[in-house]
């Protein structure tokens, strides 16, 4: 993998204890999560850009269109 | 990454993987998904004949002229221009590509080595050869087609 | 990042040393357009002329250049083995997605890095080179690249959980080569059976510890 490079984050409480939280769920470190969501908002956004829509979609197959900022 | 270097490991994987079938991803979709691909590869192809053409004319070259400018076989431009079916090869499209400045990925699928995924940029090379026509001078228009595509093919 | 990896020669039975790489590009795509399918298509005809379609392989129309958008997306990681100025296979990850978390009871929820697509050139596989009257050339390769896949999960702290739809006719290669556990099929997919690695099924794989 390519060399890196370290940043200091600020979060809020909330924002750590949800770090926390999900990387306890997801077995992975909070930088790896960190790293994880960054590259889900990029494949989010390389898609958004193409013209394609992100939607989720419920147990009764009802679609609802996911507004990304 | 460290790999096993152990040469038992390889043995062994290799008696387990000689008789199987390696791969993964979707099973095949239906031949209709296919045929809609080749008319889709013609219309991007059609983009690319224009595209080089255009080019050509604006720099107010002959072909012979624009081959070595490219650095490219002079018969293999003329397959490109004539010949729908004709493949050019990776390099040829590279150099086309350095020559023009857009990114090499992008005219390999206008020139039919790659396949596209993306609607916008199938519709944006229909609107460009449907402007570009086949006269001798290049009209404004034509000037101005040109300049707007190369502009969208740089900057997606 | 490239790397040298041991894969067998069929002809002299002898361990060669290929190249794996991460730096896959649109011309490596090209070249399996080029290089492969031709073959792959020749032999899905000879074996439907046989009769044999079950033996046809459900890939037979892949094509890797639809993917070049895909290279520039980091979540995606590509990688390739080359050996004699060839390619012999390529494999496409996903290190975040929608399939990129564990089923398996023991370890649902948990992140995985998912495969998305594995393919070895058709000169190494025996069911195709059987339809065209050859024998395959190289072994191990498929090995080698989930090999590299369990390795990018440990990077990417996963501790070696990998998971992956098997097309039908290689579920006993994921099973059987690699250690898999198959969890279920799955609807999504084109009821495809899902398999994953625990750790412990990922270290076993590794060091081939029996």
């Amino acid at each position: 993998m390519a060399d890196k490079r370290t940043m200091t984050l600020n979060l809020t409480d909330q924002e750590m204890s949800l770090l926390e939280e999900l990387s306890a769920r997801k077995d992975v470190s909070k930088t790896a999560l960190l790293r994880q969501a960054l590259r889900l908002y990029q494949m989010v956004e390389a898609r958004l850009s193409r013209g394609e829509k992100l939607f989720f979609e419920d147990e009764e197959k009802k679609k609802a269109e996911l507004m990304v900022v | 990454m460290k790999f096993n270097s152990d040469p038992e490991w390889l043995k062994r994987q290799a008696a387990l993987e000689d008789n199987c079938f390696v791969s993964v991803g979707g099973l095949v979709s239906a031949v209709e998904d296919l045929e809609e691909q080749t008319q889709r590869a013609t219309a991007s192809r059609t983009a690319f004949v224009s595209l080089l053409n255009l080019t050509r004319r604006e720099h107010k070259l002959t072909w012979e002229q624009f081959s070595q400018k490219l650095d490219v076989d002079l018969a293999e431009l003329i397959e490109i221009e004539n010949d729908e079916t004709y493949k050019p090869t990776p390099r040829t499209v590279t150099k086309i590509a350095h020559f023009l400045h857009v990114p090499p990925e992008k005219l390999f699928v206008l020139s039919g080595l790659a396949r596209a995924h993306d609607r916008q940029f199938q519709e944006a090379a229909l609107r460009f050869a449907a402007r570009s026509q086949p006269v001798k001078a290049l009209s404004s228009e034509e000037h101005e087609a040109l300049k707007e595509y190369v502009k969208f093919l740089c900057e997606r | 990042m490239k790397t040298r990896v041991h894969i067998i020669d069929n002809i002299s039975g002898k361990p060669v040393e290929a190249e794996l790489f991460d730096e896959v590009t649109v011309e490596h795509f090209i070249e399996t357009q080029q290089e492969w399918r031709p073959i792959v298509l020749k032999a899905a005809r000879q074996l439907a002329a046989r009769g044999s379609h079950q033996l046809i392989p459900q890939h037979f129309h892949w094509d890797w250049t639809a993917k070049a958008p895909e290279l520039k997306v980091l979540a995606n990681a590509f990688y390739g083995v080359r050996y004699e100025n060839k390619l012999q296979g390529l494999m496409k990850l996903e290190t975040v997605g929608q399939f990129c978390t564990c089923r398996l009871p023991e370890q649902a929820g948990k992140a995985l890095i998912y495969v998305d697509y594995v393919e070895v050139a058709p000169w190494n596989l025996k069911a195709l080179m059987s339809a065209l009257g050859e024998k395959p050339r190289y072994n191990v390769i498929g090995s080698r690249l989930i090999e590299a896949a369990v390795l990018r999960s440990k990077e990417e702290d996963c501790k070696g959980r990998i998971g992956l739809h098997s097309l039908p006719m290689t579920e006993s290669f994921y099973i059987k080569a690699c250690g898999m556990t198959p969890v279920g099929r799955d609807p999504a997919k084109q009821n495809l059976l899902w398999l994953e690695h625990t750790p412990e099924q990922a270290d076993k794989f590794l060091t081939g510890a029996r």
